[in-house]
Parts: C-alpha cells; sequence; structure tokens
C-alpha cells in the first residue's frame, strides 16, 4: 500500500508521480523482509502536554552531537509536538543550556 | 491587566551571591513599584553553560515568576539589558500556555474515564493495573532545581 510510512526516506510519498507509483509496487516486494518499527511521536506516547525550555533532560535526545535539531522524518515526532519542540530548543539556546553548535 | 510571566537570568560566576541576591530584590522592587508580585523564585545555582559567553565558562541561573503588566516586564528587560552582571536574560510569557496544557490534561483525563465507564471499570486506574510498571509520579523528579532564593 501507498501509505507504508515506515520507509525512512519515504518523505510522507509527496510528489510521487505514476511512473513512482509502479516502481514503488516493485520496491514494496524487494523490501519486504526488511522490517522498521513505525515511529512514534515520544510527547503523544508519553503523554507529555507541557515541552519546557528549562528541561534539558527531555529536549537533549533531540539535539544530536552536531546539536542541530533532530528532523522530524527521523525521531517520528508529530508535526505539533515537532513546533514545540523547536521553540523549547530556540529557547534553552539563547540561556545557554543547550548549545547551538558543537565546535 | 496582569499576566504571567517568567523570567530567567544567568548571572556573571564572578558575582558574589550577595550580588545575586541584590538582582533579586531588585527586580522585587520593580515589581513591587509597578504594581506586580513576584510569585516563585528558584535558584538554579551554578551551573556550565553549554557555549562560551562573553569568556564565561559558568553562569549562575535564577528563575522568577511574576505576576505583572507588560510594561513591568519591558522595564526588567531594560535595566537587564544594561546591567553588566546579568550575561543572559529571557523573559516568556506562561499563563496562556498554562491554560492550554491544563486543558488538555483535564481533557484527556475526561475522555479516559469516560471510556473506562464505559468498559465497566471504575474511572480511575486501580494500582496494578495496566503494562508494567508505570511510575506514577514521573514527572516531578525529572527536573529537581535546588532550593528557593529566600
Amino acid at each position: 500500500m501507498n501509505g507504508r510510512k515506515s520507509f525512512g526516506g519515504g518523505g510522507g510519498g509527496r510528489g510521487r508521480g505514476a511512473q513512482g507509483g509502479a516502481q514503488q509496487g516493485k520496491d514494496g516486494q524487494q523490501r519486504r523482509p526488511m522490517f522498521r518499527r513505525r515511529k512514534v511521536c515520544k510527547f503523544c506516547a508519553d503523554k507529555i502536554d507541557d515541552i519546557n525550555y528549562k528541561d534539558t533532560r527531555l529536549l537533549m535526545p533531540f539535539v544530536p552531537e552536531r546539536a542541530k535539531i533532530l528532523p522530524r522524518r527521523i525521531s517520528g515526532t508529530c508535526a505539533m509536538h515537532q513546533r514545540k519542540l523547536r521553540t523549547a530548543i530556540m529557547r534553552a539556546r539563547q540561556l545557554a543550556l543547550i548549545p547551538y553548535t558543537a565546535e | 491587566m496582569n499576566r504571567k510571566y517568567e523570567l530567567v537570568y544567568v548571572v556573571s560566576p564572578d558575582a558574589t551571591d550577595e550580588q545575586v541576591n541584590e538582582l533579586h530584590t531588585q527586580v522585587e522592587g520593580i515589581a513591587q513599584r509597578m504594581g506586580g508580585t513576584i510569585e516563585k523564585t528558584e535558584n538554579w545555582g551554578r551551573r556550565r553553560l553549554a557555549y562560551e559567553i562573553g569568556r564565561h565558562k559558568e553562569g549562575t541561573y535564577v528563575l522568577e515568576v511574576i505576576d505583572g503588566s507588560g510594561e513591568l516586564m519591558k522595564e526588567i528587560d531594560r535595566r537587564f539589558k544594561v546591567t553588566d552582571l546579568v550575561i543572559r536574560h529571557l523573559v516568556v510569557r506562561i499563563d496562556e500556555v498554562q491554560s492550554v496544557i491544563d486543558r488538555t490534561r483535564t481533557r484527556r483525563s475526561d475522555v479516559s474515564r469516560r471510556r473506562r465507564v464505559a468498559r465497566g471499570l471504575p474511572p480511575d486506574r486501580q494500582p496494578g493495573e495496566g503494562q508494567r510498571g508505570e511510575p506514577d509520579d514521573d514527572r516531578d523528579d525529572r527536573f529537581d532545581m535546588g532550593e528557593d532564593m529566600r
């Protein structure tokens, strides 16, 4: 089916033409044995309503070594929580709780 | 109209405890003068900065929750901008966000209660029920900051 989000590089299947559709069927067959866990938004799953900029322990997993914000396609965070996470990280950066960049 | 704000400021590591306290009394003074109140003060103590600010690698963090007008926060912001001892500060309005959070929380618990009743269960989760041992109180200990300033 088209709605398989489990392919890492799928990008939500945006902008795929008819040609892409034909290819995907083949791909799907090829990749069937490989199993990817379906990603779930951490904040939805753990019922964290408040993404607070002071809570570095919560934010740190979303800023890996280079200190860039982890993209949604990798972390699996939902759109609403990614937005909140972004503001929280940006505030924490202002206060030097989280680095802007790794040197 | 009064709103709730959160103010965090980072004091230079060279500052003595008295100077930090003095900054706090300054904030208190401004707040009183302009019809606001300080609801909470937390001193997080000395922490490592994530990056160097100027030549500093450490700083003393202080958090204040202030109930007051925008004018008041403007004045505090202006003061901190010209105070060299304060190397970084941030003012965030929290009342609206907090009400949204409370609303989602109550809505979620209401929904779960209704579902449980519909399934013929008691509205609240019984101890020892559900998958694995879920800690009941995992939110509060995640971020313990140290004692109050006062």
